[in-house]
């Protein structure tokens, strides 16, 4: 990156207010997330108690936008030392030289869930140290499955039944499944990426020179996610819902069932703890197995930051098997750690056994632009203005372009 | 020397709006033409942006939706001006609360609107099941026919009370004298508004215009908020993909070619319309 492109970015970093004060010898700052601000600060108590000689100083962030003000606070020098980010970010900032390898940091290695590691690991060095991993499950309205005929205590295995149920499901003004089209663009991939690894297909080849979202087994499983819609089975509002808006959904008892991660558990028992909850695992085709993205956060340092050494300490802290257990909102990265009181919940046990299912996004610097065109993809299918074919066709071509 | 001493004077402050102003124009243009690594690489991030059908779409959509957009913020803010010229009881009130639309923030008034015009919540669709004009409810902003004009009508709600502020300004300052005139020469009502007050206030109309045609190029906030340009692309306009580019994925000097192209073909509109519409204003008053 050449000095004018720098100082640019810079005065990006500084409008968007994401440039730290100069940080001091011996202080770490650390860009945590809004939603475990508490146990954060819980933590840095703890650890500067244990080092006297480190002040740690955290900044908290918000999911909408996170992605872009990382990469600008990167790109212009001016970051902080330590940022949770998403392990699918990782390989990008990576192949860009933008964060410091972390196989020194990296403790334990054999007690870390393989794919987590896989997902951060590229070139032979782990960037990054994950910390937090989850995938979705299926979450539903056990009352709803009673009125419909169905035993909610039975887990649907495949995907006809899946269908089977939506249909009985759908009925007095409620949508049997609940799929996503619209908001947040990133949701629709999550959901229905892992349909397409059930039938055998993929959005590109494993050596990413071939696009494969064309193919008859991706169009299967496309045709598959978005037929919920066509056939009435999922909200009229498909075209603008993304997570949250089913988890609304959900919540109001206007659909029945709907794929999401162990996160919004908590959030429904607030709002309607009248709400009979029940889980499962992802259906999957007749003699197939299940898939589902692997999700979840990691820690990096990025190439700029003042305090290298202070903020390898910080993350060796936060990486025990108990602050991991203590600190992730869903699973935490190392299998020790799942033996903490807190995962022991029922409730929990069906994203557990989804977790071994979980793979990683393809890391390809332009997966972005991809998940968007594939986005626009599904609106077109769902909006009826193509068939699945011809729009995985428009898809394909303009994920070509990408490559 | 002192045809130069104001110009000595005002040098500081021309200089820093000089910056201000042309570095960031001068910049825009560098990245447009260089890769991220800052190599020249001529015209390489033009055919980039030029090449997905998508950029196409988004200009059609900007033109959509500024044409559309300025043709009835103009009509009804002069109307509802009209009307908050005649003298009736309770014309204060009726005057601030006309204003409120275009004080409202715009997150806040598209963060509202989302939700009035969402299929399954929505008061829109509930009000209208609910006196059977429509037999079930509509999905306002999924639907490829009808989320543009309800992006549009938002637009319009938003900006009306600008025109018509604007435009009651220009009408308290016609001199009584005309209109009298015009009434003994025989003319109704009417004929007052088409010869007396319609060229008056013309060229406020057309200054209002021009401004709007500038806003209404550069709007994001209601459209990214509420669709983010979606559904597939049907509110994509050119603005939203110049931030998405640069900022969703990362490919700035991609965004600043579209930039470049952009900011031409604004100058160009902006060009022919002073050309066309200010000079016959000027000889019609």
């Amino acid at each position: 990156m050449n000095a004018q492109t720098r100082t640019g970015l810079l005065a990006l970093a500084l409008l968007a207010g994401a440039a730290s004060l100069p940080a001091k010898a011996g202080e770490v700052t650390w860009w945590a997330p809004n939603w475990g601000e508490a146990r954060a600060r819980e933590l840095v108590q703890k650890f500067q108690a244990a080092n006297p000689g480190i002040t740690v100083k955290i900044e908290v962030t918000v999911s909408n936008g996170l992605p872009e003000r990382v990469l600008t606070a990167m790109r212009s020098g001016a970051g902080p030392d330590v940022i949770e980010v998403q392990h699918g970010w990782v390989n990008g900032y990576a192949q860009n030289d933008l964060v410091l390898p972390l196989d020194d940091t990296l403790q334990d290695k054999a007690d870390y869930q393989k794919s987590a590691l896989d997902y951060v690991t590229w070139n032979g060095k782990a960037w990054a140290v994950p910390y937090r991993i989850e995938t979705h499950g299926i979450i539903y309205n056990k009352d709803h499955f009673k009125e419909a005929g169905l035993d909610p205590d039975k887990p649907i295995e495949t995907w006809d039944g899946l269908v089977a149920a939506a249909k009985a499901l759908t009925k007095s003004g409620r949508s049997g499944f609940g799929i996503t089209g619209g908001g947040e663009v990133g949701n629709t991939i999550f959901r229905s990426l892992p349909f397409i690894w059930m039938a055998g297909g993929d959005i590109l080849s494993a050596d990413q020179k071939q696009v494969l979202i064309n193919k008859p087994e991706a169009v299967k499983a496309v045709t598959f996610y978005t037929d919920f819609y066509k056939q009435g089975l999922a909200p009229k509002s498909t075209l603008e819902n993304d997570g949250l808006s089913l988890r609304r959904l959900f919540v109001a008892g206007t659909v029945s069932a709907y794929q999401s991660g162990q996160f919004d558990l908590p959030a429904i028992a607030k709002e309607n703890p009248k709400l009979s909850l029940g889980a499962m695992p992802i259906p999957h085709p007749e003699g197939k197995q299940t898939a589902a993205i692997l999700g979840g956060w990691s820690y990096v340092i990025p190439k700029a930051a003042k305090n290298p050494a202070e903020a390898k300490k910080l993350i060796q802290f936060l990486s025990t098997a108990e602050n991991q257990a203590f600190y992730t909102d869903t699973f935490p990265a190392r299998i020790s750690s799942l033996k903490a009181e807190r995962f022991q919940d029922p409730m929990l046990k069906p994203f557990a056994t989804m977790l071994p299912y979980g793979r990683p996004v393809p890391a390809h610097k332009n997966w972005v632009k991809m998940v968007q065109a594939y986005f626009d993809g599904i609106q077109r299918i769902l909006l009826g203005e193509q068939t699945v074919q011809k729009s995985m066709d428009q898809v394909a071509e303009e994920i070509t372009a990408l490559l | 020397m002192r045809s130069n001493a104001g110009l000595v004077f005002a040098l500081p402050a021309l200089v820093v709006l000089f910056m201000l102003i042309a570095y960031p124009v001068v910049y825009t243009g560098w990245l447009s033409v260089t890769d991220d690594q800052g190599n020249l690489v001529g015209l390489k991030n033009f055919s980039a942006v030029l090449r997905p059908r998508v950029t196409t779409q988004a200009l059609w959509n900007t033109l959509w939706w500024v044409a559309g957009s300025i043709v009835f913020q103009v009509l009804l803010g002069v109307a509802t001006a009209i009307l908050l010229n005649q003298n009736f009881p309770g014309r204060a009130l009726v005057r601030s609360v006309a204003l409120v639309p275009w004080i409202i923030p715009g997150i806040v008034a598209a963060t509202t609107w989302a939700w009035m015009f969402h299929t399954e919540f929505g008061i829109i669709n509930y009000m209208m099941t609910g006196v059977g004009i429509l037999p079930e409810p509509i999905g306002w902003l999924t639907r490829g026919d009808t989320v543009l004009p309800a992006m549009i009508a938002i637009n319009v709600w938003k900006l009306f009370p600008f025109v018509a502020i604007m435009v009651l300004a220009a009408l308290q300052s016609i001199p009584n004298d005309l209109y009298e005139a015009a009434r003994m020469d025989g003319a109704n009502y009417w004929g007052e508004i088409r010869h007396v007050m319609l060229p008056q206030i013309r060229p406020v109309v057309t200054a209002v215009t021009l401004l709007l045609v500038i806003w209404g190029l550069n709007a994001i906030t209601i459209i990214y908020a509420i669709t983010r340009g979606g559904p597939a692309n049907r509110t994509l306009i050119t603005p939203i993909q110049i931030f998405r580019l640069a900022f969703e994925a990362v490919e700035f000097n991609q965004a600043a070619a579209l930039s470049v192209l952009f900011f031409a073909v604004v100058m160009v509109v902006v060009f022919v319309y002073i050309r066309l519409l200010a000079d016959r204003a000027g000889e019609g008053t």
